[in-house]
């Protein structure tokens, strides 16, 4: 900030100085003067001014000191720093300059107000230099006769003033030129210097205000070479394999110093170097044998130096050489080990021997081949069976024995100790125990407890146990005496490893003793899926199966079942990790329960899939203790009713089927031509057995084919079919009855047109038709017949369904069952069986109509016909309507049959005619 | 004599004879190296055999071994103030000749300069240690140069540089011989002693 204000003061300066020029050249003449002319001033001290007015402008303008008024860059200077020495003279005062600023101007008041500039300096202000410290100086050498002298110190603070600075030294009896600091004001380099003189050094720093030194230093400068390192160094291999000789070039001649050296060294691709003993290279010399070096090893070489006495600095390091040294016989014979394969044959073993490839510190050089032999313990006579490979394994087939393996690895030099293994019959030695792992620094620790026997050594065998994989066998040896080790392999976190532990012995080895580890346990990649294996009212069973060694990550170590109501608290049940199984109790009937499950290793837990199910309403036998007793009570209500029931029967009957009067019995059955036995009805008997049907009347009638029926028998039939549409619903005559009739049924009858009713006969019988219209479901039809002649119980059995059409006797059958009852009592059980009459021929019909019995009816009546005969039989019987159906005479006029001979059908008789009219 | 035998004294002696040797060791091997640039860059032939450089004292001495330390170090003296003149006189012509064409050989003349002047410096103040002080240089100085044509001023200096590394050589031994613990060989005067 200062040295702008220095700038804008010095341009201000200028001006004014030019008008003070053209003035004094005779324009105007200056009517005064400021002393101190640009003063420059130290920072915080007084300062004091004189405005001097010229005697010639005091009589021209009338102007004195007391006008005067003093002002910094247009800012009036309060007037108690003024001071009026005399009537020319004015003089301002300031106790700390750093309130002044550029410029400081010398002004008057002229005729009253106008005010006029006198005058006018520019004020510098700054510090002095300090005194600098901290000089130090060295001497690089960057040439074998140049040696520059470099030199800094600290210059103190800022000065705000053109400062400068400069190295002095000198010989006692000579002085040099100074060295000038070039673009910085902290350093100076003397192009060259003297050694083993004693020079004195000091800096001097000058400004405006005053001029610093800093104190002298003294010293030779031989004292403070930094060398240039040696070089051409290069590295040669001696004859032992562990020596490599070094050598180089020093870039400063014995005359000025000696040198003493370091050396560095490392095997190529390590980082951490190693160094030669200082002592050993602590004198001037040109070549060095580093020695204790690993054969057929690459080393770096680097080499620095530094005055012999160690006064002075380190040079830095040497460009880097390499150097290999020669190869050496191997130093110890491969690792060993094998695995057996006895399951191949009882009698012999595979052997898988493997071996581990040397380290190149052990392998000395290029490992050319190994050499494998086999010796059988047991034949000693046997000669040993030698085997040259050159990879690291090798398989053999052996009897079942004891073998003695040896391997010897080759290389150029020469060969390894050899590394013997004992095949062993059985591991039958001591085994370690407490085998234990640790995973420790990223590694995995395993740790053993040593057997009591001298171990040889110690196999420690490893793989990773997969589902995905098999066991890799991996291994390392390790000595007898130590009981621990790290394995030395890619052990990766959250895997599975089984680790088995051999002792070997001199004479055998001790069984493997095994343990599983993980480097890093981490929880489970999925949770186990739970399922539930039976749910009952109150309980559930849940199973789940195990997570697999690869989505366990880590010992399992619980599980946790999670199982909540949709709108209850989740509750935990922690199970042991070897359960698959869980019965989870005191459950809410009839409630959907989410189950879920969390498996925990020492890594954490995770969650399977929620499950749900909803518990049973009713505990087991619940129901059944429910339904049982329930259908007991139903049981006994009914036989308790049925008991009822039969004691009341009487009264029961006499209310529900009062005794219809029979007129079997009656005197008008006198007359009845045929009064069939009962007896022979066993089945119908039992059927009816209260009497319900108090009598059957049969009709038989014989169609004789030769025999044809005369116009006037006919026209019954015509007048039956022109009637069949009116013949619904009519019921009349003496005990005419009708089961289940109805004015509709006797309808829908009609519209088969194959019942017909003589209207013009006297007697009428109803007859009902049980089966349907070619396999149709049968609708029951009846046609109601008004007689005045009393009911008939009847029965006509047929005897002849096989007959063709000309057969000579074609019985149609008819049924009627009629209970004599009064008519309109439709509850009272009955049932008429009637032989359906069909018709081919609508137009042909006349007035025959067949009934047929149904056959589920018929098999209760013991009337076995069957529905194909009754078919041809009514094929028959339509083939005879063409021909004319003579009814005979014998059989209206009521000649008695014989048991025998009863007719199965049935036909209401026609009185008047003498003859019996199907319907 | 009492600073003499002082301990500051004697250690500073010792100091000044460690260093003055290795001095002029250096002053040998770097007048060697000037003398390679010399002949080369003066066109002379390195074999060339130079008469006497008048002026110049001769290295080589008789009876060596017998020569008191303070005479050792009165005649080293004579000898270096002497190379002092010549060298600078070598300097200025080499300057006049040359100018700064060749700057490194002027750079080398003015380095061996220096080491002259600054060995010059170790003997008069081991001089001063023996308590005699060291002579003036009054009359001490090399005759004015007499007019030579170029060769012969460049043969000259050829022999100056010459000589002085002869002198290189005597003062190190000189300087040996003095920082041997030899009583009496710097206090008993010899007849040679006064300069």
């Amino acid at each position: 900030m200062f040295s702008g204000w220095n700038w804008v003061a010095h341009g201000l300066y200028l001006l004014l100085n030019i008008c003070s020029l053209e003035v004094s050249g005779g324009l105007v003449q200056s009517c005064g003067h400021i002393i101190p002319e640009s003063p420059v001033l130290a920072l915080g001290s007084n300062f004091t001014a004189l405005c001097i007015l010229n005697e010639s402008c005091l009589d021209f303008g009338n102007i004195y000191a007391n006008q005067i008024i003093w002002k910094i860059k247009n800012r009036v200077v309060p007037k108690e720093q003024y001071r009026e020495i005399n009537r020319t003279v004015s003089s301002v005062t300031f106790n700390d300059t750093s309130s002044l600023a550029t410029p400081l101007t010398c002004n008057i008041l002229a005729d009253g107000q106008i005010e006029q500039n006198i005058y006018g300096i520019t004020v510098t202000i700054g510090l002095p230099p300090e005194k600098p410290k901290n000089l130090s100086c060295i001497v690089h050498q960057v040439s074998k006769l140049t040696y520059p002298m470099t030199c800094t110190w600290n210059p103190g603070r800022h000065t705000f003033l053109d400062t400068h600075f400069r190295l002095k030294y000198r010989w006692p009896q000579e002085n040099f030129p100074d060295c000038m600091p070039k673009d910085v004001n902290n350093s100076c380099t003397i192009t060259d210097v003297q050694f083993f003189v004693n020079l004195e050094v000091w800096v001097e720093a000058v400004n405006a205000l005053g001029k610093a030194e800093s104190d002298p230093l003294v010293l030779d400068p031989i004292e403070i070479v930094k060398p240039l390192p040696p070089h051409n160094l290069s590295v040669n291999s001696g004859i032992l394999p562990t020596v490599l000789k070094l050598s180089w070039e020093n870039r400063i001649s014995p005359a000025v110093m000696k040198l003493k050296f370091n050396i560095r060294y490392r095997i190529t691709g390590d980082t951490n170097w190693m160094q030669v003993p200082p002592e050993d290279t602590a004198s001037p010399r040109t070549s060095f044998s580093v020695q204790g070096l690993r054969p057929y090893t690459e080393y770096v070489f680097s080499i620095r130096c530094m005055k012999e006495d160690g006064v002075g600095y380190w040079s830095d390091w040497s460009e880097e050489k390499t150097g290999v040294t020669t190869e050496d016989k191997p130093s110890k014979g491969p690792p060993i080990w094998r695995i057996i394969d006895a399951s191949h044959s009882p009698a012999s073993w595979t052997v898988h021997l493997m071996w581990k490839a040397l380290e190149p510190f052990e392998a000395n050089g290029v490992i050319l081949q190994y050499e494998v032999t086999v010796r059988a313990k047991s034949s000693l006579s046997s000669p040993p069976e030698k085997y040259n490979v050159s990879t690291t394994n090798l398989t053999l087939k052996l009897p079942n024995g004891t073998y003695e393996v040896t391997v010897i690895a080759r290389n150029r030099v020469g060969a390894s100790p050899p590394s013997v293994l004992l095949i062993p019959a059985s591991n039958s030695k001591a085994p370690v125990k407490n085998v234990r792992t640790l995973p420790k620094d990223g590694k995995l620790w395993v740790g053993w407890t040593a057997p009591n026997s001298y171990v040889l050594k110690y196999v420690i065998e490893w793989c990773l146990v997969s589902n995905s994989s098999d066991c890799i066998i991996e291994w390392q040896n390790e000595p007898g005496n130590v009981q621990g080790t790290y394995l030395k392999g890619d052990i990766k976190p959250f895997k599975c490893y089984l680790i088995t532990v051999y002792p070997l012995y001199a004479d055998g080895q001790g069984s493997g003793q095994s343990v599983k580890a993980y480097l890093q346990q981490d929880r489970p990649s999925k949770g186990p899926t739970v399922q539930t294996k039976k749910v009952g009212k109150a309980e559930a069973v849940l199973t789940w199966n195990h997570l697999t060694v690869d989505e366990q990550n880590g010992f399992i170590r619980s599980y946790t079942i999670f199982y909540k109501t949709v709108d209850g608290n989740e509750t935990a049940v922690t199970v042991d990790p070897s359960k698959t199984e869980y019965t989870l109790s005191s459950l809410t009937s009839d409630t959907l329960y989410t189950v879920r499950m969390m498996a925990y290793t020492d890594g954490g837990g995770r969650s399977g899939p929620d499950f749900t199910f909803t518990t049973q309403k009713f505990g087991k036998g619940e129901i059944e203790a429910i339904v049982v007793p329930v259908c007991l009570a139903f049981l006994l209500i009914v036989l308790l009713g049925v008991l009822f029931c039969f004691n009341k029967r009487d009264l029961i009957k006499k209310h529900i089927w009062p005794i219809v009067p029979d007129p079997s019995k009656s005197n008008i059955a006198q007359w009845s031509p045929q009064v069939p036995a009962k007896h022979n009805f066993s089945s119908k008997d039992q059927m009816y057995p209260e009497g319900s049907f108090t009598d059957v009347s049969v009709v038989e009638i014989e169609a004789d084919d030769k025999k044809s029926f005369s116009e006037q028998d006919l026209k019954p039939f015509d007048l039956l079919k022109k009637e069949k549409s009116t013949s619904e619903g009519h019921s009349s005559g003496i005990g005419g009855s009708s089961c289940m009739s109805s004015p509709r049924q006797s309808v829908s009858d009609s519209d088969e047109g194959e019942t017909t009713q003589n209207t013009s006969s006297t007697v009428q019988y109803s007859t009902v038709v049980l089966n349907g219209y070619r396999d149709q479901t049968p609708v029951q039809v009846f046609s109601r017949s008004e007689s005045t002649q009393p009911l008939l119980d009847s029965e006509e059995r047929s005897e002849d369904h096989a007959g063709g059409g000309d057969s000579t006797t074609q019985r149609q059958q008819y049924f009627k069952q009629s209970s004599g009852q009064d008519e309109t009592n439709t509850d009272r059980p009955c049932f008429e069986r009637t032989k359906q009459i069909t018709s081919a021929n609508e137009g042909d019909l006349v007035g025959f109509a067949q009934l047929q019995i149904s056959g589920q009816s018929s098999q209760s009546l013991g009337l076995g016909l069957e529905k194909n005969t009754q078919e041809a039989a009514l094929s028959d019987v339509l083939q005879a309507s063409t021909e004319g159906l003579t009814v005979r005479p014998e059989a209206v006029e009521g000649n008695p049959l014989s048991v025998d001979e009863m007719p199965k059908s049935y036909l209401p008789q026609t009185v008047r005619q003498g003859g019996y009219m199907p319907q | 004599m009492a600073a003499a035998d002082s301990p500051s004294a004697a250690l500073r002696r010792h100091d000044l004879c460690s260093r003055g040797i290795r001095l002029a060791g250096k002053m040998r091997s770097d007048v060697v190296d000037l003398l390679d640039t010399y002949v080369e860059r003066q066109g002379l032939d390195a074999s060339a055999s130079v008469a006497v450089v008048e002026g110049v004292p001769a290295a080589a001495v008789e009876r060596w071994d017998e020569q008191t330390g303070t005479q050792r170090l009165l005649e080293n003296l004579a000898a270096y103030r002497a190379f002092r003149a010549l060298l600078a006189q070598m300097l200025e012509e080499q300057r006049e000749q040359l100018g700064e064409a060749d700057a490194a050989l002027g750079r080398a003349l003015a380095a061996v300069l220096l080491q002259v002047s600054a060995f010059a410096y170790h003997l008069e103040e081991l001089l001063r240690l023996e308590s005699r002080g060291p002579p003036s240089e009054e009359g001490a100085g090399p005759p004015p140069a007499p007019h030579l044509g170029l060769f012969e001023r460049k043969l000259r200096g050829l022999g100056v540089l010459r000589e002085l590394a002869q002198w290189a050589v005597r003062s190190a031994r000189d300087l040996r011989q003095l920082a041997k613990p030899s009583p009496g060989s710097s206090s008993a005067p010899g007849p040679a002693e006064s300069p």
